[in-house]
């Protein structure tokens, strides 16, 4: 089979996502449960079904005695942001090669009370291994990203309005998604705006905030996907990235995410082109990622992406509604799975008001890894579409 | 400048930088550099040409270009609250690698992309020096 003619023969079959938010209180392995339970429900599958499981966020081996599950092989993945997907990539490989026919992909942790994620002390950025930046008080994700801000504005001439309109763009969607951080809370471009400097030119209203909540998707072929309960959705395409090729070249700050061989591999395997996109759900910690990734994908020529934003274009009437359920900056934290889940819920017409009519093609993308030397090194791009 | 509660080797994964924290005591600043092709490296690295074979600490001329920042606002350790606001710099050295540094002698505010800059160092104890990044005095 070549590469191109994975593309639409599998598919998410269930989808479970748990209450996301702010310090919930619960376990992260209750979280897991719940995710799990709730997706066998939505397709229709038993326990005994899952004859897979890849975790993404916790020790797999002890996971799958909790949840009560007996899969054929159980890993744990971590790769950062680009996990969600990757996780995805990877049972298809799975089920490719025969390993299995039904699989788990699971994400759930507790982070936003207790334990602090960035460790600030020793040994550290980001807990990331070299972390000899951390001698100049670089620590966690808002600096690093905040590196790719400052190149875009030097570049391009990109303003903090520009990134203001990301972060009013996606709260507007928040604002009516229930469940979300942004649920009724639209903002303006003034809040933005005096909102408080935290890494320049980052204010509070760029930078997303990390919250509790469980996800899980299950991965199988598009033909055992239409005998079960839920509606498909196909997964027409992946890609992968990483930044290390463009830290070789010195392109790394400039380059938000190494999407060009992945879009080429994601967009191939489904036949597609950036015109036939009609959602994105773009991998959105800061407001500098969604308009680097509009540029990168080509909704725009690289530089244009703040101006794009700012006409609207990323709104629910505009050319490429984006984040449409709030992203990580406005809606909820789920690392990857964020992505991933507002893709599903486009392509399942489970978006409620912020539903993008007769969406056949979702765009998701996810980047990770950050800490040390440099900042986002993984990139995964996955393309899904309704069933037809 | 420094947080003086960390040493550099508590913060790298392992001896093989060692060397250029070596170098600092002696107010050298050091490259990893594979001779066969003179391509410039840091922290220490493996050629992608080349392998490791060629690999040799070399000293590099401590000048630099300011490539990207971010003036620190938010004290993300409480280590750090004293020094606010201060600007977390990527400096591109003139032998090509990429640096993660600061930049001190001049405000924050005044640090911009495409700044010439020089290493200077830091005695924090007998056993560490750290080196930073001022300003030319021409630019």
């Amino acid at each position: 089979m070549t590469a191109a003619g994975i593309g639409g023969r599998f598919a998410i079959a269930g989808l479970g996502v748990t209450e996301q938010g702010l310090r919930l209180g619960r376990p992260s392995r209750d979280l897991r449960r719940e995710a799990l339970e709730l997706a066998l429900a939505d397709a229709g599958l038993t326990r005994r079904d899952v004859d897979g499981y890849i975790g993404t966020s916790s020790e797999a081996f002890d996971d799958i005695r909790h949840l009560g599950l007996a899969p054929g092989f159980a890993y744990t993945l971590q790769s950062g942001g680009a996990t969600a997907t990757l996780s995805i990539l990877n049972a298809i490989g799975a089920i490719l090669t025969g390993q299995a026919s039904t699989v788990v992909c699971m994400y759930g942790v507790a982070i936003s009370g207790g334990t602090a994620r960035v460790d600030g002390s020793k040994g550290g950025y980001g807990t990331f291994a070299y972390g000899y930046p951390r001698l100049y008080g670089f620590i966690g994700a808002g600096m690093t990203h905040a590196l790719h801000a400052r190149r875009h504005m030097h570049r391009y001439g990109t303003t903090s309005q520009h990134l203001g309109a990301v972060a009013v763009a996606q709260r507007a969607h928040a604002a009516l998604r229930p469940g979300t951080l942004g649920y009724g809370k639209p903002i303006t471009l003034e809040d933005h705006q005096s909102s408080r400097l935290v890494v320049d030119p980052f204010r509070l209203l760029d930078c997303c905030r990390d919250t509790d909540g469980g996800v899980c998707v299950i991965v199988t072929s598009i033909e055992r996907a239409r005998d079960l309960r839920s509606t498909p959705a196909v997964v027409l395409g992946v890609g992968t990235g990483h930044n290390m090729r463009n830290w070789w070249t010195g392109d790394v700050y400039d380059l938000h995410d190494d999407i060009e061989p992945a879009k080429h591999k994601a967009f191939g395997q489904a036949g597609i082109t950036v015109d036939d996109v009609d959602v994105a759900a773009l991998y959105d910690p800061f407001t500098i990622s969604v308009i680097m990734q509009l540029e990168a994908y080509g909704f725009c020529a690289p530089g244009d992406g703040g101006p794009l934003v700012a006409s609207g274009a990323t709104r629910l009437d505009g050319a490429i509604p984006t984040n449409t359920g709030g992203g990580q900056l406005s809606g909820f934290y789920a690392t990857g799975f964020t992505a991933v889940v507002e893709g599903l819920r486009q392509i399942r017409r489970e978006s409620g008001a912020t539903q993008v009519p007769d969406a056949q093609v979702a765009l998701v993308s996810g980047h990770g890894g950050n800490g040390g030397i440099q900042n986002t090194w993984a990139h995964a791009t996955m393309v899904l579409g309704v069933d037809r | 400048m420094t947080d003086r509660t960390l040493r550099p080797m508590d913060l790298v994964p392992d001896e093989l930088d060692a060397p250029f924290w070596e170098g600092c005591k002696q107010r050298v600043f050091l490259v990893h550099r594979c001779v066969a092709c003179d391509r410039a490296y840091w922290p220490a690295s493996t050629c992608i040409d080349h392998g490791s074979s060629a690999m040799q600490w070399q000293p590099a001329s401590g000048r630099a270009e300011v490539f990207t920042y971010t003036v620190v606002h938010h004290a993300y350790d409480r280590s750090l609250a004293d020094k606010l606001p201060y600007a977390a710099t990527v400096v591109k050295l003139d032998e090509g690698p990429f640096f993660h540094t600061d930049i001190v002698g001049c405000a924050p505010s005044d640090v911009h992309v495409g700044m010439r800059v020089h290493v200077v160092f830091e005695s924090v104890d007998d056993e560490t020096v750290i080196p930073h990044f001022t300003p030319d005095t021409d630019d």
